[in-house]
């Protein structure tokens, strides 16, 4: 088939090299996070970035008197934000009788609204702040915005990373699986912890310009989830749910750029999620269809691939 | 006081010598005031009822709980600096065994220890890790999908783990729980083995009436430590009584009397 957008216009270049690069890093990180179960920290990081990109921006017009929304600017902002509220959410659970789950809710709500607030109060100064339009399409995502110079932050947060999970693979493994053996090594628990939130962090913030904070979780969790029904080895499930997330970001930008009117995020959103429900429906012996077949050939016993520990 | 031979008053130091040791979760007291010692060589089992302290005290002895006083020496050092020796089996339960991993891979964790930071596991670790699958009899499995092993199967993963480690004293937590009656009779006596070559062995135990028959020595515990010694001079039903308050099943055999 022709298509226009083949002849390589150099905005939808970077866009979806954006976005390809977003959907590989957030699976690879997103695995940790799936195997953890704190995808709810995930999206409490996604939420609470909102208030620090608009803080960020006011704080960046303020101080120069000219406003800025490049990801430079924004990104430092949204990892602020991000921090804190899974800092403060720590120590609400620490502090009072409120679980984790509820503590982490309650900074979600408090980080989200907030940011919500403040971009609606900037949208109302007059004379208005320049720029100021573009700010609330952080919250579904504006992949199309994307700059020359976000992809490089892109690149060098997510790089960044992805180089750290390489070479503290081990340590970063045998932590997920067995955190009380782990210490009994004399790993710092403490400190891998941290690590693991600041790449999560780091995986989260360079998202959300592509899908919003939102969606963000989506393209954290489901290629993670896609990616451990075909494969029993941590280093496959990594490297598959960084493909799964990039074949998405890829074919998000390239499919809304054909199409007017296609929102980017969102379409790289169902991606992810159409190659997990295939994963869910057709993989060997984790499938739905598989397990299926082996419940009949066994009668009623259900497949040995379907329990854990008893 | 736990002891084989009259080594106490030598110069070598205990395999394990917790002093006074406090421990609290949040204001609670998870051990209070306890004293443990143990010779090299000793096969001890810690015995109490659920929220003794038990694993609480194996964790103080792996230096991973903060203790609010009282001093911890593994073969005479602080268990920081005595990392290299020492092995830890945790509650099988600990775990999530759908873990997207191998057999012959948690058994190869044995391993990092010894790596150190940033390298990786090579052809050494491997061969390690395989000579301790044959050891625990599950040679076969080793490119198995852990989610795919029985209970006993897993407990024999962490076991070759530990074994990997090649220590001097080994920390297990309820190695027994929930493993068929073969797969128990094997772990017993790879306990055995380990403790005639000398390695000590701190394990928490439930099973009260093969407690006799699995170890020689015995840690009761109920925060406080009520009686430490060999099977013989403290698992018996006067201590047992005091410890569980007058609960013991019936059933619990031969205690000291044989």
């Amino acid at each position: 088939m022709s298509a226009p957008w083949v002849e390589l216009d150099p905005t939808l270049v970077v866009v979806a090299a954006g976005t390809t690069a977003v959907g590989a890093v957030s699976g690879a990180l997103g695995c940790f996070a799936y195997l953890r179960r704190q995808g709810l920290v995930g999206d409490v990081v996604s939420h609470s970035a909102l208030l620090g990109v608009v803080g960020a921006f006011v704080l960046a017009h303020a101080i120069t008197g000219s406003a800025s929304r490049s990801l430079a600017v924004l990104v430092p902002g949204a990892l602020i934000a991000g921090t804190a509220s899974l800092a403060l959410a720590r120590s609400v659970s620490n502090r009072t009788r409120l679980n984790d789950d509820a503590s982490l809710g309650v900074m979600l709500s408090i980080f989200f609204g907030g940011g919500l607030f403040l971009l609606r109060w900037v949208q109302r100064q007059s004379p208005p702040i320049p720029g100021h339009t573009g700010l609330e399409d952080y919250i579904f995502g504006m992949a199309a915005a994307m700059t020359r110079a976000d992809l490089w932050m892109v690149f060098s947060l997510g790089g960044g990373a992805l180089l750290l999970l390489f070479l503290l693979w081990k340590e970063l493994k045998v932590f997920t699986f067995d955190p009380e053996f782990s210490r009994s090594l004399g790993l710092p628990s403490h400190r891998l912890d941290l690590l693991m939130m600041a790449l999560l962090v780091a995986g989260v913030v360079i998202g959300i310009q592509t899908v919003g904070v939102i969606l963000m979780i989506a393209l954290l969790v489901t290629p993670a989830a896609a990616a451990r029904q075909w494969t029993s080895r941590l280093s496959t499930m990594v490297l598959l749910a960084a493909s799964f997330g990039a074949t998405a970001g890829a074919g998000g930008a390239l499919l809304s750029a054909s199409e007017a009117g296609l929102p980017t995020g969102p379409v790289v959103v169902l991606l992810a999620t159409a190659i997990f429900a295939l994963s869910l429906l057709l993989a060997p012996r984790r499938g739905l269809i598989a397990r299926a077949r082996a419940r009949r050939a066994l009668g009623s016993t259900p497949p040995p691939a379907a329990g854990g520990a008893v | 006081m736990i002891h084989r031979s009259s080594r106490e008053h030598s110069t070598e130091p205990l395999a394990l010598d917790v002093e006074g040791l406090t421990v609290t979760y949040g204001k609670e007291p998870a051990l209070w005031n306890a004293d443990v010692r143990l010779g090299r060589g000793a096969l001890a089992a810690v015995v109490g009822p659920n929220g003794a302290g038990k694993s609480t005290l194996l964790k103080a002895a792996l230096g991973v709980v903060p203790r609010v006083s009282g001093r911890v020496r593994v073969l005479g050092e602080d268990p920081a600096r005595r990392r290299r020796l020492v092995a830890y089996v945790p509650q099988r339960t600990s775990v999530d065994w759908d873990f997207p991993t191998t057999v012959l891979d948690v058994v190869m964790m044995g391993t990092y220890g010894r790596l150190g930071w940033f390298r990786r596991p090579g052809r050494n670790e491997r061969a390690l890790a395989l000579g301790a699958l044959e050891q625990m009899e599950l040679a076969d499995l080793a490119g198995r999908q852990i989610s795919e092993l029985s209970g006993g199967q897993q407990q024999r993963v962490f076991l070759a783990r530990a074994l990997v480690q090649d220590a001097e004293v080994y920390f297990m937590d309820e190695p027994f729980a929930g493993v068929d009656a073969v797969t128990e009779q094997s772990i017993a006596s790879l306990l055995g083995h380990l403790a005639q070559r000398g390695k000590t062995i701190l394990s928490v135990h439930h099973d009260l009436a093969t407690v006799p028959r699995y170890f020689e020595h015995a840690v009761l515990l109920n925060r406080a430590v009520q009686a430490v010694g060999t099977v013989k001079e403290v698992f018996h039903r006067g201590n047992l009584d005091r410890l569980y308050g007058g609960r013991v099943p019936a059933d619990v055999p031969e205690f000291a009397s044989t």
